[in-house]
């Protein structure tokens, strides 16, 4: 049995984001394996005006039930409190979200109570570093409603031990033909998702402070760019749903993106953003279950 | 070419609950209610996926951007994208005039099957630029040089930054709702106590209504709200006597917040098809669309109120069907203010009226009051303008339904005012 933390209230992330980027430049070494643990945030309700910036800021309706995507961003707060831990094996700065699994068993409304459990998984060797994958389940009712699994890789981190990665295939390409739609993308993305989603990774926020990690401009966040796609999928999603992400190119702000899709099925769909000169910025792809 | 007509039948219907203002639907727009709107009806009655004949719906409150919203609704709502569908708007009676545009393309055979309805939100409301900042911005983007640019920006001043924000005021007369409806409840001498008591009753309806689960197959959840959040289930005249008046002015002012319709956010639709495509889908028929009429009067010179243009417009139905106002066994006449539903009634038994102006021998007569707004109505439930019609269509089919089950045949009235000195009134059966 790990050892769990029952957390109240959502943990504020700017001070973790601060404590972890001093621990990235002090000295001394982290633990080399995963660490046992489990956060838990029991009885959490929605909050309407937190769930309407969300969706405003993605372009997603409040059609009343939650998006796909949102619960990640209830989790979010957790996944950030177990890595910016000195317990945790890679340095936050300098993560990056590569893949993006969810499994919604049904859909989720908004006076529902959900219980959110995050733990760190399947730490491994990647071709360019080391990748964890943080896990992510929300219940309701005592039922498993959504899951979630985030991949992170931090590039040139010593390969851990063990074997590598199991290599699931990612997502099928969707190139060719014309976009079923065009994206302008503002430059302020990154700050308003930033808000919605409480991911203020200063990558996302302003190019000054995505270039003093080098980047040239602000990118957009992963999991934005996920949930657009999402909405651009509005009614026509299965109600039960694997979602798969895979995240190519950062997406520079602002920009202009296209939106490639495939039919697969009924309700199943292969997509693709890329940008006008061709850079992948995410493949994905929508499942019924 | 189709020959003959047929009566358009309505299958159902499906709302969320009506929120007042800047309450539980704030960050809602009328695309998101809309569309939630459609989600529910599709669910409802297994149209995931269905090619509809058209969806009609509209907003009286629209942000330019929202010119397509019903299509906009369908692209994002389960229902066939190769569904049609366009906005009307004819201020609260926007939905009602849906549902006769959906019914009469039905009756000639154009479609089998179309959604009705509308939406309207009094939070999320556009706010427009003051008119003499849009000209400047206008301008300025058709502009072609720096300096032309800069010619215009000169002409910017502080007072055109301050917004426009919409007034439920009649543009030709400056006046808002509630002031021409207490002109119209002076003339009429309607009285505070009877307004007061119209409310009560619309309150003790609407929450029996929902007790007996009579909405159970009307109304979705949204956003929190499973119950219309204006209803007051314990509202009684005694208590609605105690509210200050806010229309009017003087002894003789008489309404009040509790005897007029809140701003409300909310959204109705009403499914409608023809028994064929209601048999083939496994649908029941709740009622069937016999008539229409809609009528205007000259609210800003003529002699007529605002809200007073149902007056009119229901003799002409009965006449054309050969009628008379007793022959119903519900009526649901919009409460826009209670004082309006009562001048419409008493301006019927007015003898010397309905024969100066309504060129009639003899009044329409009386009604029977137990008959009326039996499921409650706007002062209780809300009035989120464009969706009232769907709500009213849908509500009187299912009573009518539920009485032709036990007692034969049933015929029902709805009556609707509407901003711009518009009516538009219909009649429904069911079991004939």
């Amino acid at each position: 049995m790990a050892p769990t933390t029952v957390l109240v209230g959502v943990p504020a992330l700017g001070p973790r984001y601060a404590k972890a980027a001093i621990g990235a430049v002090l000295p001394g070494g982290r633990p080399r394996t995963l660490p046992d643990a489990q956060l838990i945030r029991e009885d959490v309700g929605i909050d309407l005006g937190h769930l309407a910036e969300y969706a405003r800021a993605c372009g997603l309706a409040l059609d009343g039930v939650l998006p796909l995507t949102y619960p990640h961003v209830l989790a979010f707060p957790l996944q950030i409190a177990l890595m910016a831990d000195r317990s945790f094996p890679l340095a936050l700065p300098g993560l990056v979200h590569v893949r993006n699994r969810i499994v919604a068993a049904r859909a989720i409304g908004p006076g529902e109570r959900l219980r959110i459990t995050v733990h760190a998984a399947d730490l491994a060797a990647h071709p360019r570093g080391a990748q964890v994958d943080l896990v992510a389940h929300v219940d309701a009712g005592g039922e498993r409603v959504w899951s979630g699994r985030s991949t992170y890789l931090a590039r040139g981190a010593p390969v851990p031990e063990g074997r590598p990665a199991a290599s699931e295939p990612e997502p099928s390409a969707v190139e060719g033909g014309p976009p079923s739609a065009v994206w302008r993308v503002p430059g302020d993305t990154g700050r308003r998702y930033a808000r919605a989603s409480g991911d203020i990774n200063p990558i996302h926020l302003h190019p000054l402070t995505a270039r003093a990690f080098g980047f040239p401009r602000a990118i957009a966040h992963g999991m934005w760019t996920a949930a657009r796609a999402v909405a651009a999928l509005q009614g026509r999603l299965p109600a039960t749903a694997e979602f798969d992400v895979a995240f190519g190119k950062p997406l520079l702000l602002p920009s202009t993106v296209e939106l490639r899709t495939r039919q697969a099925g009924p309700t199943d769909w292969d997509l693709a953003v890329a940008s006008r000169s061709g850079h992948e910025h995410l493949r994905a792809s929508v499942r019924a279950r | 070419m189709p020959t003959n007509v047929r009566r358009a039948a309505v299958i159902g219907g499906n709302r969320i609950p009506f929120a007042r203002a800047n309450a539980a639907y704030a960050r809602a727009s009328n695309s998101d209610m809309l569309t939630a709107t459609l989600d529910g009806l599709v669910a409802r009655f297994g149209l995931a996926g269905e090619r509809i004949g058209e969806v009609v719906a509209g907003a009286v409150l629209k942000h330019s951007r929202d010119f397509n919203l019903t299509r906009e609704a369908v692209l994002g709502s389960r229902l066939s994208p190769a569904t049609p569908a366009y906005d009307v708007q004819q201020a609260c009676g926007t939905g009602l005039e849906a549902a006769i545009l959906v019914a009469n393309k039905i009756a000639l055979g154009q479609i089998d099957s179309g959604i009705a309805g509308g939406v309207d939100t009094a939070s999320d409301a556009p706010i427009a630029v003051n008119d003499d900042l849009r000209r400047l911005l206008v301008a300025l983007n058709g502009a072609r040089s720096l300096s032309a640019r800069l010619k215009i920006l000169g002409g910017l001043r502080p007072g055109q930054i301050v917004p426009e924000i919409p007034r439920n005021a009649e543009p030709r007369t400056g006046l808002s709702m509630g002031e021409h409806a207490a002109i119209t409840a002076a003339e009429w001498s309607i009285g505070r106590a009877e307004q007061d008591e119209l409310a009560a009753a619309s309150h003790r309806n609407l929450a029996a209504a929902y007790d007996r689960g009579f909405f159970d197959d009307l109304v979705t959840p949204y956003l929190g709200l499973t119950r219309d959040a204006n209803l007051r289930p314990d509202a009684s005249a005694d208590k609605l006597a105690k509210l200050r008046p806010v229309f009017g002015s003087g002894p003789d002012a008489t309404m009040t917040a509790g005897n007029s319709t809140p701003l409300t956010d909310g959204a109705a639709l009403v499914l409608l098809g023809s028994d064929e495509w209601a048999a083939e889908h496994r649908l029941p028929v709740l009622a069937h669309v016999v008539d229409a009429e809609t009528a205007a009067v000259d609210h800003v010179h003529g002699r007529d109120g605002l809200l007073t243009a149902p007056v009119h417009a229901v003799p002409r139905l009965l006449e054309r069907n050969g009628l008379r106002l007793q022959d119903f066994d519900f009526y649901e006449i919009h409460e826009a203010f209670a004082s309006t539903v009562l001048a419409t009634l008493k301006a019927w038994e007015d003898p010397a009226f309905a024969k100066e102006r309504l060129g009639l021998d003899a009044p329409p007569g009386s009604i029977d009051r137990s008959r009326l707004n039996v499921a409650g109505s706007s002062l209780a439930a809300g009035h989120p303008f464009a969706a009232t019609g769907g709500r009213i269509v849908a509500t009187l089919a299912k009573l009518l339904h539920e009485k032709a089950a036990t007692g034969g045949p049933a015929r029902g009235l709805i009556s609707i005012c509407a901003a711009g000195g518009q009516g538009v009134v219909a009649i429904l059966e069911a079991g004939r």
